[in-house]
């Protein structure tokens, strides 16, 4: 766990870590959202729509964003104000993803951090987006 | 820069973050006037106005604001300095 504070922070630092999707976080993910589209659970349908396999939940990528803000950058003085993310390309279990964010602009009147986030596998992109993050005082 | 320029990018930046073009300010307008001007979109808002005025607010300027007047006086105090 980081504990950067505002002043801590500058533009173009950068954190990141790395995570492997299992079959496991799938069916964690589908318990706790209920979402049973079978483009994320059944091999033969996602095979119709050209893909290898069954397909990762974007929103189970996107939720690394979690883990990448409020461990790493900053760390536990985070509070998320806004997501934008795209998915450029699909994610499939056994996937090791690099999770990566830049802080591209620090807005010390509203002690706003703007991170530029992205996720990669074996250096493709599958994830891209912008954060904007509260950095809580103390 | 003068006061109705400052108003005519102001305008612009209003529209964009609350993403509605009917919305036009004056000196009076306060977030009791915009529907969506909450404590969030506050911060949206002055992050914008700052990067489209390339000036920095610093934290007390951003608590005293009483109006969109008295930001537009700190946007043209800064313009002169």
């Amino acid at each position: 766990m980081n504990h950067y504070t505002f002043n801590d922070l500058y533009v173009g630092q950068r954190e990141e870590f790395s995570v492997t999707v299992t079959e496991n976080m799938l069916s964690s993910f589908r318990a706790v959202t209920g979402d049973v589209n079978p483009l994320h659970t059944d091999d033969a349908f996602a095979q119709a729509y050209n893909y290898p396999q069954h397909v990762v939940y974007g929103l189970l990528t996107t939720s690394f964003l979690s883990t990448l803000t409020g461990v790493y950058l900053p760390g536990e003085r985070c509070l998320i104000q806004s997501v934008e993310v795209k998915f450029p390309k699909p994610v499939f279990v056994g996937d090791e993803l690099l999770v990566v964010g830049t802080v591209a602009e620090l807005h010390e009147s509203v002690r706003q951090l703007v991170l530029k986030v992205e996720i990669m596998r074996r250096g493709v992109r599958v994830l891209k987006g912008t954060m904007r993050l509260g950095v809580l005082e103390g | 820069m003068t006061r109705a320029e400052v108003y005519e990018k102001l305008n612009k930046v209003f529209q964009d973050v609350f993403d509605d073009e009917t919305i036009t300010v004056h000196d009076e307008t306060t977030s009791e006037d915009i529907e969506d001007w909450d404590s969030l979109e506050h911060i949206n808002l002055v992050v914008a106005v700052e990067n489209e005025f390339d000036v920095d607010f610093n934290m007390g300027e951003v608590n005293k604001m009483k109006n969109v007047g008295e930001m537009v006086d700190i946007i043209l105090q800064r313009a002169e300095g």
